[in-house]
């Protein structure tokens, strides 16, 4: 078995010469300096953004199983119909062509409803279009818009040779907000107005307080599709669905109006009569409140002028 | 609906960078409204709620418009410009309309003015006149030129002058046009920045009033007639006008304040220079208003008003942080803290040091000088398609020491501001603007 060493500390007996400074511990300190580069250079850009990274998106796309009820539904009820004309035309053929006309008559009647349908919600697509593209920071993608909107609303075709004078999408804006948007916004306020009086009326006649549920619904989707087709978009049943999610929406960003709609409601109750009958019915007061904070928010959400809704 | 108003004042002494500043705050808030991806960190404080700036309408109020459409377009244009001297003070006014949620319920927007002044910096230096007589600041002014070489020629002027001079106007003409061109040589030559008053510089547009012909000037023992009198009427008149136009309207009621400084500058210039601007910044820093004073408090409420707002948060910036490479940055932002300490503003006010650059220039690079990787920038200089390398020396942490000066920083480049995305619709490039926009708005976003 080996011992180890002791520690120990001993002076040696040889005079030992200084230890250099190592030059890489203390380096000289470095001249500053400015050179130019020999080559040409382009000038420097921004630093590109950093990369967001997002969740994906949840898929729009139908549920196989819905997709798959409407393939049959559509599927089978076509092919009954089909039987169904062949058949008539096997007992007689008066009955086939008339069978035949009354079906195709019924197919288009439901064609051009669908189509109608589709057309709305293209419309409330491209009412989100237009507010995209005013709300870009590309002077050409901001006049295009503000051309096309005012060229297909209520007194905005007056304004296009004005737009086309300014070449400041700032003042394009500036004038869409002020001409056609104020004009289409105070109608909207208008026809809410108008909603809110037939509100209290109607509810003081209401005979059963459970109708007064289903004449307020009535009114209220009603009163956003005469909004929307102020605003050029002209909902079916599919569209009026969509336009109700959108104004639903709006309804937050114009929360604050609720205020304004206070006061407009206050305005129309300062009636004598209609105090005396909105006091009568419990709860008159508030639905002719709202029906004035729905057309806003119908307005907002038809609005490519306005902020964009969300849903 | 209410609207809070914010007022940030931007100081600094000249060629600072106030009004690149407000020109970055201005494009880069307006592109953040517009969901372009500027300024990460406070896009992140408002994430999830909907932001909308504007520019505010201006009304009728008596201040003009900030400019700027037309900095902006200076800054994009090919080849492109820095502002001009500042002339004459503009406000630039943002509407921020702010999404408001509590527990899942939607509550009205909040809505914020936001108001930023631009005026000369040389006018900064008016504001401690305010509280000085003629004679003090005299004797103070007079003290500080013995032994310049560039007022020899004035202050032997002013030292001929018997103490008994009449009230003669070719004195005082004289006596004035020879202090005033020895500021603009100071400035020019010598790049010192404690030059009062500030109007001889940068005077206000139109028209030159009488009693802005004045120089500091001794005073007899035992009296105060003559020249000496009148020159008192003039400077007088002249604080009078300061105190009307500058200091009440625009520096009286702040809620917040950022003071711009340009130490590289300043560190180039010299050690007196580097001195002088310091002496500068302490006088100009000192005059503004940190605090409610009782007596302010009591007259405000005398007269059936709100006592005067006091400030809350001050950020301190060392201007065209991207002249020098990120690795010395921090010391930067140390010599900057080391400098600026605000002695006067209290305890409950929340102080910040920062380096920015609100208008960036250069990138980074790497560059070998002498067998050794320095981190050093570079860009194009205005005029120059080439780039240019730029190491211009180790910015000290601390107040530099003689050794400090024994090896000069080198003279900064002026270079070209880097290309804004869609001519300056999509912000502006900057560095730690973001960081400082954040300090100033926390509580209010």
């Amino acid at each position: 078995m080996t011992v180890p060493p002791r520690p120990r500390i001993e002076v040696e007996d040889a005079p030992a010469t200084p230890i250099p400074a190592s030059p890489a511990a203390n380096p000289a300190p470095l001249r500053p300096r400015i050179e130019l580069e020999d080559t040409r250079a382009e000038r420097l850009h921004a630093e590109p953004p950093p990369e967001v990274l997002t969740d994906p998106a949840p898929s729009r796309r139908a549920p196989l199983v819905l997709a798959g009820a409407v393939t049959l539904a559509l599927g089978v009820g076509g092919l009954s119909l089909a039987n169904f004309v062949i058949d008539q035309f096997t007992r007689a053929a008066w009955l086939g062509w008339t069978t035949l006309g009354v079906a195709t008559a019924g197919v288009a009647l439901l064609g051009a409803g669908v189509l109608r349908d589709v057309r709305a919600v293209l419309a409330l697509r491209h009412v989100d279009g237009l507010r995209a593209d005013l709300a870009s920071t590309e002077p050409r993608r901001i006049m295009s818009a503000a051309l096309d909107w005012a060229a297909s609303v209520p007194g905005g075709p007056a304004l296009l040779p004005a737009l086309r004078a300014v070449n400041d999408p700032d003042a394009a804006l500036a004038l869409l907000r002020s001409g056609p948007g104020q004009a289409l916004r105070g109608e909207a306020d208008r026809m809410g107005r108008t909603a809110a009086l037939q509100m209290v009326a109607g509810i003081a006649a209401m005979p059963s307080p459970s109708l007064d549920v289903l004449l307020v619904a009535w009114r209220g989707v009603r009163l956003v599709r005469q909004v929307a087709q102020l605003y050029g978009v002209r909902p079916g049943t599919l569209g009026t669905f969509a336009l109700l999610r959108r104004t639903i929406g709006a309804a937050t960003t114009v929360g604050a109006l609720e205020f304004a709609g206070n006061a407009a409601a206050h305005a129309v109750l300062s009636n004598p009569l209609l105090a005396h009958l909105a006091g009568e019915v419990a709860g008159a007061g508030v639905a002719a409140r709202r029906m004035v904070v729905l057309a806003r928010a119908a307005a907002a959400a038809c609005d490519p002028l306005e902020p964009p809704v969300r849903r | 609906m209410t609207r809070r108003t914010i007022r940030v004042g931007v100081t600094g002494l000249a060629r600072a960078g106030k009004t690149a500043f407000l020109t970055s705050v201005a494009a880069n808030l307006l592109a953040l409204g517009a969901g372009r991806p500027v300024l990460p960190a406070l896009a992140r404080r408002v994430e999830g709620r909907g932001l909308q700036v504007s520019i505010a309408p201006a009304g009728a109020a008596g201040l003009p418009r900030f400019d700027h459409a037309a900095h902006l377009a200076a800054l994009t244009a090919d080849p492109p410009a820095w502002p001009a001297r500042t002339s004459s003070a503009s406000l630039l006014a943002l509407d921020l309309v702010l999404d408001r949620q509590r527990l899942g319920i939607s509550l009205p927007p909040a809505r914020i003015r936001l108001e930023l002044l631009d005026y000369p910096g040389e006018w900064l230096l008016d504001l401690p006149l305010v509280r000085t007589s003629y004679a003090d600041w005299s004797a103070a002014v007079l003290r500080r030129l013995e032994g310049h070489p560039m007022a020899q020629e004035f202050l032997a002027y002013a030292t001929a002058l018997p103490a008994g001079a009449p009230a003669d106007e070719a004195l005082a003409a004289t006596g004035h046009r020879l202090y005033r061109a020895m500021l603009a040589r100071m400035r020019d030559e010598a790049g010192l920045s404690l030059l009062q008053p500030g109007r001889f510089l940068m005077p206000a547009p139109g028209p030159e009033p009488a009693w802005m012909a004045f120089f500091p000037m001794r005073g007899p023992k035992g009296g105060n007639s003559g020249l000496h009198a009148l020159l008192a009427l003039r400077y007088a008149a002249y604080v009078r006008a300061v105190q009307e136009d500058l200091a009440e309207p625009m520096f009286g009621n702040l809620d917040r304040i950022v003071v711009l400084v340009d130490l590289l500058s300043a560190l180039s210039a010299g050690e007196a220079a580097f001195a002088d601007a310091s002496g500068a910044l302490a006088a100009a820093a000192g005059a503004l208003r940190w605090r409610r004073s009782l007596l302010d408090t009591a007259l405000a409420l005398g007269r059936l008003q709100r006592p005067p707002r006091t400030v809350s948060r001050v950020a301190y910036a060392a201007t065209k942080a991207d002249h020098v490479a990120d690795r010395q940055r921090g010391n930067l932002s140390a010599l900057l803290r080391a400098l600026a300490s605000p002695e006067s503003a209290g305890p409950d006010v929340r102080t910040a040091h920062m380096p920015i650059a609100a208008v960036r220039c250069t990138e980074d690079f790497v560059w070998t000088l002498d067998g050794r990787p320095v981190s050093a920038v570079r860009g194009r200089r205005i005029g120059d398609e080439r780039l240019l390398r730029s190491y211009p020396g180790e910015v000290p942490d601390r107040p530099p020491d003689a050794a400090f000066w024994a090896h000069p920083f080198l003279q900064l480049p002026v270079f070209e501001p880097r290309r804004p995305p869609d001519a300056g619709r999509g912000g502006v490039p900057e560095l730690g603007l973001d960081a400082l926009l954040l300090f100033l708005l926390e509580g209010i976003l």
